[in-house]
């Protein structure tokens, strides 16, 4: 279970701040609680909307992407903290992630009665309509006199305390769990909500340049005075110019495609003119929405927000179709898309790698010694199902069968199918039969031109 | 004459709570001074080490404490007091307090029917905290509901009934002003509990 513990003070020596930071460590067991700071963020503004703003989009990425919130408030003048209060009010004026979100509320102060009316306001403010949040009834935690509360170490010193607490937090993850069966599986069309025409705005988008412009490359660079040519980057494993990056990036035997958690191209490694090229690119298409790359013809749109919603909501980190193939045992060309995460394992966007398996598996079968033959228990027409994805091409196994490559490769396919799939299922007779709608699906947005086997196919 | 500070609970320029202190304002010209206090702008609190302050609250908690008395307009954002409002009160009362027995009016204008009651409740709690210790006049709520259409192009309260309850409680909190003065037995004990609230503040 994921949390996210937001400290109600901004002050740098906090107890509430100590409080959480003490639930997050010692009740790791229970959940996995990020503790965030609401410091940077700005006072609400109505005239000054900052909710696209770092400070708030990244309140805003944690607590979507979190089960359910803690919050620890201080007590000032008989309520809670301005700090906190702003904060909320961002986060129910344009955008609302904690509509449904389940809430504890903890408070540490420095007298006896603490933070019990600030609680109670707050209580009432998650409350509000635009807020809309679930706080767990009942269940006041505070913590009071806290200066003596502490050992040097920041944990609670006195033991009833943090059984009180373990019991709180073993509720709290219960009540989680409770909500989320109330709330019952996502609807089937969730994914249609999908915004391909990238309207919104992420922490990294580009502001001043359109979308689609053909120059978007040069007027992004300009205004965001990117690094280019022999300007060196500092990346998290080594120093490299901008150059060195691009060849580095050109030299990998795939084509790799960036599009951002807002569904812009940003990027890909143009590496070859678009006739050569698998998956087609131009150079004046990054900084195009999806919705521009991909004409919206056989309901390619609704395909493409599937993927995209697949990967963003974490059903799975890999998405995987293979296209028709057409010359067997010449080609096998694959699309990979692989979620990308932040440190935080935020999503980010998704990596597009198309990539030719084909020579891998020669060269894996001319080391080895070993020969493809056809599976005789295969419900695969490879023939006829030109579109299918990965398996319906790796159903002549490599004879004797190499459990773990091929376990390991498939695991990741179970999981495109809608419903959480058990990773654990035999790769190779799993489901060919229900994947082949899906790839048809996803085959389609990427090569519209070969589409027409992909359709036929569904 | 009166000399009172009217605090608008927002910081968006087109709030009708700016609009109907502005009449309030002109409407009892004759029977005090009123000077608008802009609180937008502050930095967001937090415990300053060395227990300072902006210099902007600095002339704030002067003018305050200068005055008669403040009426204070509060809008209504997710059940309770704006957070710029609550942001100005916790500056105005962080090793300084120039609300301790201040008698304070509260009103409030919203778009809506509710009219910010609870809002104003929320105001009230807080001002009626050791760190504040404002005199809030009792039996006293004032509400603008449905605000955008309340007012005609000159600024003035539409319904007559509206300014009749104004112009009634305007004239009581004159004589609260008044009576409060002889309110002096608490004052050491108010005392006491702000430099106690002093310690709280160092959470």
């Amino acid at each position: 279970m994921k949390l996210v513990g937001i400290v109600g003070s901004i002050a740098e020596d906090s107890y509430n701040r100590k409080l959480m930071t003490f639930i997050a460590n010692r009740f790791n067991n229970l959940a996995d609680i990020e503790v965030v700071s609401i410091k940077d963020v700005p006072m609400f503004s109505e005239d000054n909307d900052q909710t696209n703003g770092m400070a708030v989009q990244y309140l805003k990425h944690r607590i979507e992407n979190a089960d359910g919130v803690i919050m620890a408030t201080p007590e000032h003048n008989h309520t809670t903290t301005a700090a906190l209060k702003s904060t909320i009010e961002w986060l129910s004026y344009k955008i609302h992630p904690l509509e449904d979100k389940p809430v504890l509320i903890v408070g540490a102060s420095y007298f006896t009665q603490g933070s019990s009316r600030a609680q109670l306001d707050l209580r009432e403010i998650l409350e509000a309509p635009g807020v809309n949040a679930l706080v767990m009834p009942g269940n006041e935690f505070l913590l009071g006199n806290v200066r003596d509360a502490f050992d040097e170490d920041g944990n609670l010193k006195d033991g009833g305390t943090v059984n009180r607490l373990a019991n709180l937090l073993e509720k709290f993850s219960k009540w989680v769990n409770v909500l989320k069966a109330l709330k019952g599986p996502e609807p089937a069309d969730a994914y249609k909500n999908e915004d391909l025409t990238a309207s919104g705005k992420t922490d990294t988008t580009i502001e001043g340049v359109k979308p689609g412009d053909p120059d978007w490359v040069e007027k992004a660079a300009k205004i965001t005075n990117a690094a280019s040519g022999k300007d060196y980057v500092k990346l998290d494993a080594g120093v490299l110019t901008v150059d060195q990056i691009n060849w580095f990036l050109k030299s990998i035997p795939a084509e790799l495609t960036y599009v951002d958690d807002n569904n812009q191209f940003l990027y890909y490694n143009h590496k070859a003119p678009a006739s050569k090229m698998f998956a087609s690119r131009t150079p004046q298409q990054p900084g195009s929405p999806m919705s521009v790359v991909h004409p919206d013809v056989r309901n390619v749109h609704d395909h493409v927000k599937q993927v995209v919603h697949t990967l963003r909501t974490g059903k799975t980190d890999l998405f995987q179709l293979a296209e028709p193939v057409d010359k067997k045992n010449v080609k096998w060309v694959v699309n990979n898309y692989q979620a990308i995460h932040d440190d935080e394992n935020v999503y980010r966007g998704i990596n597009e790698i198309v990539f030719d398996f084909w020579p891998v598996v020669k060269k894996y079968l001319e080391m080895t010694g070993q020969k493809l033959v056809d599976d005789p228990n295969s419900k695969v027409d490879a023939n006829a199902n030109a579109s299918a994805k990965e398996e319906t091409s790796t159903k002549p196994v490599a004879e004797p069968v190499a459990a773990d490559t091929e376990a390991s490769a498939s695991s990741t396919e179970e999981e495109t199918s809608t419903t959480p799939a058990p990773v654990s299922q035999a790769p190779a007779t799993q489901a060919p039969a229900m994947d082949a709608s899906a790839s048809a699906s996803e085959d389609a947005p990427e090569e519209p031109e070969v589409d027409t086997d992909a359709s036929a196919s569904k | 004459m009166k000399h009172y500070i009217g605090i608008a609970g927002t910081n968006r320029q087109g709030s009708t709570n700016r609009r109907l202190l502005q009449f309030i304002k002109e409407h009892f010209a004759d029977e005090a001074e009123i000077e608008l206090m802009d609180i937008g702008g502050l930095p967001v609190f937090y415990k300053t080490p060395d227990r300072s302050v902006p210099e902007r609250v600095t002339e704030m908690a002067k003018k305050i404490d200068a005055s008669d008395g403040v009426i204070i307009s509060t809008p209504e954002y997710d059940h309770g007091v704006p957070a710029v409002l609550m942001n100005a009160l916790e500056w105005l009362s962080y090793g300084i307090h120039p609300f301790a027995d201040k008698p304070v009016m509260i009103t409030g204008a919203s778009y809506g029917m509710l009219g910010t009651s609870r809002a104003q409740l929320m105001l009230r709690q807080m001002l009626d905290s050791p760190e504040l210790s404002a005199r809030i006049m009792p039996s006293s709520e004032y509400m603008v509901g449905h605000s955008l259409q309340a007012f005609d192009e000159e600024g003035h309260l539409k319904e007559d009934a509206l300014i009749a309850r104004l112009d009634g409680l305007f004239e009581d909190f004159a004589t609260f002003v008044d009576v409060n003065k002889n309110l002096v037995y608490d004052r050491e004990h108010v005392m006491q509990d702000i430099r106690n609230s002093d310690l709280k503040n160092d959470l």
